[in-house]
């Protein structure tokens, strides 16, 4: 449960239009500056760079002016189904982001989800102090965090020098544009590397984040594990302890107890958790900005650094507005999917009775009640 | 990271329910067993090892930046210089621009901070007690916005910016981020917490409705605003793409976009990681310091209700 | 819901206010006197050295003209040109690479004062040629750098090579780079990008583009027959590239001795001087390929903005800054070549070591300059990275169909 969901207690109009009117007067002024300032940079922008999409502005001038044309979906088919450059360069983008987003996102909600369950032990001693050090990496900027992952996995840098303990050879982590799924291999079979989607071929597709890429999946889920697990603590503080008691006095094991008691329960918060990572996941940019820029051959190239590149680094303003506008429906359908499958399987029924049958016993024998 | 994220709204609920709720008591007597007492030990284990590898890449961080080059490279995992040396700091202060990023990130970061504080209490109280026709709509619009990807509008908010005439100048800088949906959303929350009641007796005395809010309601909201000082300062501090994409001119390079720039390599030649570790160190500190002033209050009395 | 009105309402206010301050942000250039408008300078800068000569020679000219300049050097070059042009706030003075000229030209961003200059005709001509767009010389060559082979002299005599062994065939150069591999030293190690594979497809008598950029030759026998040798050596282990053994480029390589030749261009020197002052090395023209003598050369101009203040100052200074002084000047103190062929003569002389440079000069090609051909040149590189396990045809044909999409 979060503050969002506490009881709304709100003044009934007991006093006269007068007051009522004064009321209005000042939750307008209340509301203007924020309401200015969000439709000025967050309304106005999205419906300029709307326009921008579909119109062949140079960058030079005002993209409001008569000069600039509407050139239809011109700039969404360079980058859709052209078939050129720019085509391969968003599937390249859009292949390197799809699997940062399938690595990131399980792993930092299953490592938040373990921290979060470590540190809500009962009994534990400095609780206050794992939970900041756990937290630290999430509230430090990206970019310095960046600029010390890329000293920690330089050629001979600190992970490196841990993976030479074990008498392997590390590999040159930022330099290595090799698929990981790819193993080494170099050339695929043909009916793989003989097909494209978006100007990528099979292979490329199903070669997995390179290696640098993958550098850039362990710092992701270095730096938001600690804001996730801060989500999963505070529903776990949260939950009803009765439930979880009464299983305990049935005997049933802790490994079971989380499986079937706490994690059904948690339900909310891990859909909350999966959404924010995703959304987050397919927004990469400081990281690239700060760190590669793409390199190694595009191997790290994200839809929104690639926007960014396009518009600003190659003057394709349109182009660059339509990879946004892209990037942001790429957005809302995997939080929409991800919105169907979890409401349809995160709870079975068989579980959903486990935990109603625990909650009866909890009300039988008394031992929910507050002393 | 970004300002205005879904995960901040859920970051800052969940840092407000620290702050007001009580850990749950602890209810069943345990007893101690040479197995259980094996058992927390490992516990203690795991918990340690876990920090050790989420903390030690910044002890490194500090370590190298006081390192030569080439002892940085031989022996990248000692947290003891072999020749203690501030060539890194020196050059950064006496030789570059970084005090002048400082300087910038300062002005923006507090200058943003006052200003979410004050306008986005000002709009959740509205919000969650004024009535006046509209209201939803605003509100509707407040949860719309927070929807937008921010990176999605980077190219979007440099042609606006631009279009005001106000690119390149400290307000273009600071004006956008001066408000926040999530912030409103979370005092919006926190004020609708508040029972009505206390502003009952003041209204009777004829106190206006600002008045009120500043001097009743405010006050009582302090878990909440605690909440958007962190987010906002640690949001502010950390925001890189709104400058990259509001300003041109080296003497409004902020931190984030300098050392960002430093790092790909723009403003130097070859690796220098002692130089560049250390830039990254110091912009961590005022974070550092405001997130632990701050967060101490909210993990005492979160972890305060725990007696053993 | 009936609050769709405020709704609206708020819609319109919001763009009200937006309207209401359009114009401020795009204005155009005035027209009035002002040629005692300050100048800025925006440069792409290789370092301190680079700010420093630059910066004296601004002030120099400020001292003279009377008009204030102040130089700027970018961090993020091409980003602050887009964004500059985009605002309406450009620099008035600043660098311009080859491959960003197409796009500024034909947008109308840049102004075309190529004819105003006097020693027009004392540029090189390959030069020229480079920045000349619609039949105009844009802008005037600000320097120009080419590659040619760099040898670590003492690993050549360990190796029992003598100067008599300078390779002037690909044949020779594989059998050298062979016996100069040792355990811990590869024969030739070089960027993995075209910018220095490019310079074997000049020697096979190839390219990327043609010299006007106006035709995409990519797929042609002779840049194939390029690609298949530096594929050869790469396998057999005698060449490789930088990122492969943990350097960032060739220059860093070379310093830390982990290869002993690369292909560098003048640039090199600088950084064997402060990084690497005990390496000794030896600048040899790059060996002959099938179809000759041949190497890449790579210009800069100094671009002025057609939304500048003062067009007239802008052009006075550039004048100043291409003028033999200035450009011996900056040669002394960031190791570029003049563009301009009267200065060639005192340059040779006080770089002798590094003559095979400038002697390029007659045969140097460009590199693509055509519109967007700096992401088709990226794209290269990311397939050329993989040269080892890739197809060189490949690479070539696909390159090849990238480069025509432009020309449509």
């Amino acid at each position: 449960m979060t503050a969002a969901t506490m009881p709304t207690r709100r003044s009934r109009g007991r006093s006269g239009r007068g007051i009522t009117r004064g009321q209005a007067a000042a939750g307008w002024l209340f509301t203007a500056p924020v309401l200015v300032i969000l439709g000025l940079f967050l309304l106005v922008p999205v419906l300029m760079a709307l326009w921008v999409s579909v119109s062949d502005w140079t960058g030079r001038g005002s993209p409001i002016s008569g000069d600039v044309h509407f050139i239809g979906a011109q700039n969404y088919g360079q980058v859709l189904w052209a078939g050129g450059l720019a085509e391969q360069d968003f599937g390249v983008a859009l292949r390197n982001n799809l699997w940062y987003v399938l690595l990131v996102v399980p792993t930092q909600t299953i490592v938040a989800l373990f921290l979060a369950t470590m540190v809500n032990r009962r009994l534990l001693r400095l609780r206050g102090a794992f939970r900041t050090a756990y937290y630290f990496p999430s509230v430090t900027s990206s970019v310095a965090i960046t600029v010390l992952w890329l000293f920690l996995f330089s050629t001979s840098g600190a992970i490196n020098a841990v993976i030479g303990w074990f008498g392997v050879k590390g590999p040159n982590w930022f330099n290595d544009p090799d698929g990981i799924f790819h193993f080494g291999a170099q050339s695929g079979p043909r009916f793989l590397t003989g097909h494209t989607i978006l100007g990528v071929s099979w292979w490329d597709w199903i070669g997995g984040p390179s290696v640098a890429m993958f550098a850039f999946v362990l710092l992701a889920v270095f730096t938001t594990s600690g804001t996730f697990m801060l989500l999963f603590l505070a529903a776990l503080q949260n939950l009803s302890g009765d439930v979880e008691e009464a299983a305990m006095v049935d005997g049933a094991n802790g490994r079971q107890r989380f499986f079937r008691v706490t994690l059904p329960q948690l339900k909310p918060t891990l859909f909350t958790v999966i959404t924010l990572g995703l959304i987050g996941c397919w927004q990469v940019f400081d990281q690239i900005y700060t760190g590669t820029r793409g390199a190694p051959s595009k191997t790290t190239l994200t839809p929104a650094y690639l926007s960014y590149q396009a518009a600003f680094e190659g003057n394709q303003w349109g182009q660059g507005a339509a990879i946004a506008f892209i990037l942001f429906a790429i957005i809302i359908i995997f939080t929409l999917i991800q919105r169907w499958v979890l409401a349809e399987r995160a709870v079975s029924k068989r579980r959903m009775r486990w935990i109603t049958d625990y909650q009866r016993t909890a009300a039988r024998s008394g031992t929910g009640a507050a002393r | 990271m970004t300002v205005t994220t879904p995960t901040e709204l859920a970051e800052g609920a969940a840092l407000v329910g620290g702050a007001t709720r009580p850990a749950r008591p602890l209810r069943t007597r345990e007893h101690w067993t040479p197995g259980r007492i094996a058992g927390q030990a490992v516990v203690y284990v795991i918990l340690v090892a876990i920090a050790v590898l989420y903390i030690f890449p910044f002890l490194i961080d500090v370590a190298t930046s006081f390192k030569t080059e080439p002892d940085a490279a031989a022996h990248p995992l000692s947290l003891i210089p072999q020749v203690w040396t501030t060539a890194a700091y020196e050059k950064l202060f006496l030789n570059s621009d970084f005090p002048v990023w400082f300087k910038n990130s300062l002005i923006v970061t507090l200058l943003v901070t006052a200003g979410r504080v004050f306008f986005d209490s000002l709009a959740g109280y509205a919000l969650s007690r004024l009535r006046f026709r509209g209201r939803n709509v605003v509100f509707a619009l407040v949860v719309a916005v927070m929807a937008v990807p921010n990176v999605v509008l980077m190219l979007p908010k440099f042609l606006v910016i631009n279009q005001l005439g106000i690119y390149d100048s400290y307000t273009g800088m600071i004006l956008p981020l001066l408000t926040d949906a999530a912030g409103v959303f979370i005092m919006k929350n926190f004020f609708e917490s508040i029972p009505v009641s206390v502003e009952e007796q003041a209204r009777i005395d004829g106190a206006g409705t600002f008045r009120i809010f500043w001097s009743v309601v405010l006050p009582m909201a302090m878990p909440a605003l605690i909440t958007i000082i962190i987010l906002s300062f640690q949001g502010s501090w950390n925001e890189l793409e709104h400058f990259i994409i509001s300003t041109q001119d080296p003497s409004l390079t902020t931190l984030t976009k300098g050392v960002a720039m430093l790092s790909n390599g723009q403003l130097s030649q070859g690796t220098q990681y002692p130089l560049k570790l250390a830039a990254g160190a110091i912009m961590t500190i005022p974070v550092a310091i405001v997130f632990f002033i701050f967060q101490r209050r909210i993990v005492n009395q979160s972890t305060g209700a725990v007696k053993e | 819901m009936k609050i769709t009105r405020a709704g609206a309402v708020l819609v319109a206010a919001v763009a009200a206010v937006t309207l209401a301050a359009c114009g401020s942000g795009f204005n155009s250039g005035g027209g009035k006197q002002e040629s005692k408008k300050p100048l800025t300078v925006l440069i792409g800068s290789s370092g301190a050295a680079e700010t420093t000569a630059v910066k004296q020679a601004v002030a120099d000219w400020s001292k003279k003209s009377g008009i204030k300049a102040t130089v700027q050097a970018a961090s993020d070059l091409n980003q602050q040109l887009a964004q500059g042009f985009s605002s309406g706030k450009p620099a008035d003075v600043f660098y311009l690479s080859t491959d960003a000229l197409a796009g500024y030209a034909s947008n109308g961003s840049i102004y075309a004062y190529g004819d105003k200059l006097a020693n027009k005709d004392d540029f090189y001509p390959s030069l020229v040629k480079s920045f000349t767009y619609d039949g105009k010389l844009q802008c005037a060559p600000k320097d120009f750098s080419t590659l040619q082979l760099i040898i670590n002299t003492d690993a050549w005599s360990k190796a029992g090579l003598t100067e008599a062994d300078y390779p002037t065939t690909w044949d020779q150069l594989t059998a050298v780079a062979k016996k100069l591999t040792t355990g811990t030293q590869t024969g030739l190690v070089i960027g993995g990008e075209y910018a220095r594979v490019g310079a074997f497809m000049t020697e096979a008598g190839g390219n990327l583009m043609n010299a006007d950029s106006t035709k995409a030759t990519a797929d042609s026998a002779a840049n194939l027959k390029a690609l298949q040798y530096v594929q050869d050596n790469l396998k057999a282990g005698d060449f490789k590239y930088a990122a492969d053994v943990g350097a960032g480029w060739g220059g860093e390589a070379f310093g830390k001795q982990l290869g002993a030749m690369t292909i560098e261009g003048n640039w090199i020197t600088g950084s064997q001087q402060n990084d690497y002052p005990d390496v000794k090395y030896k600048v040899v023209p790059l060996p002959k390929g099938p179809a000759g003598a041949g190497t890449l050369q790579f210009t800069n101009c100094w671009g002025i903005a057609a939304d500048s203040k003062n067009k007239s100052g802008a052009v006075d200074l550039v004048k100043a800054l291409t003028s033999k002084s200035d450009q011996l000047a900056f040669s002394k103190a960031f190791g570029v070549m003049p563009s301009i062929q009267s200065a060639a003569g005192e340059w040779k002389k006080e770089f002798p070591n590094l003559a095979p440079f400038l002697e390029a000069a007659s045969y140097a090609k460009g590199v693509p300059a055509a519109k967007g051909s700096a992401d088709v040149v990226s794209d290269f590189n990311a397939q050329v990275a993989k040269l080892t396990t890739a197809d060189p045809k490949t690479i070539l044909s696909s390159t090849q169909k990238n480069l025509e999409a432009l020309l449509k």
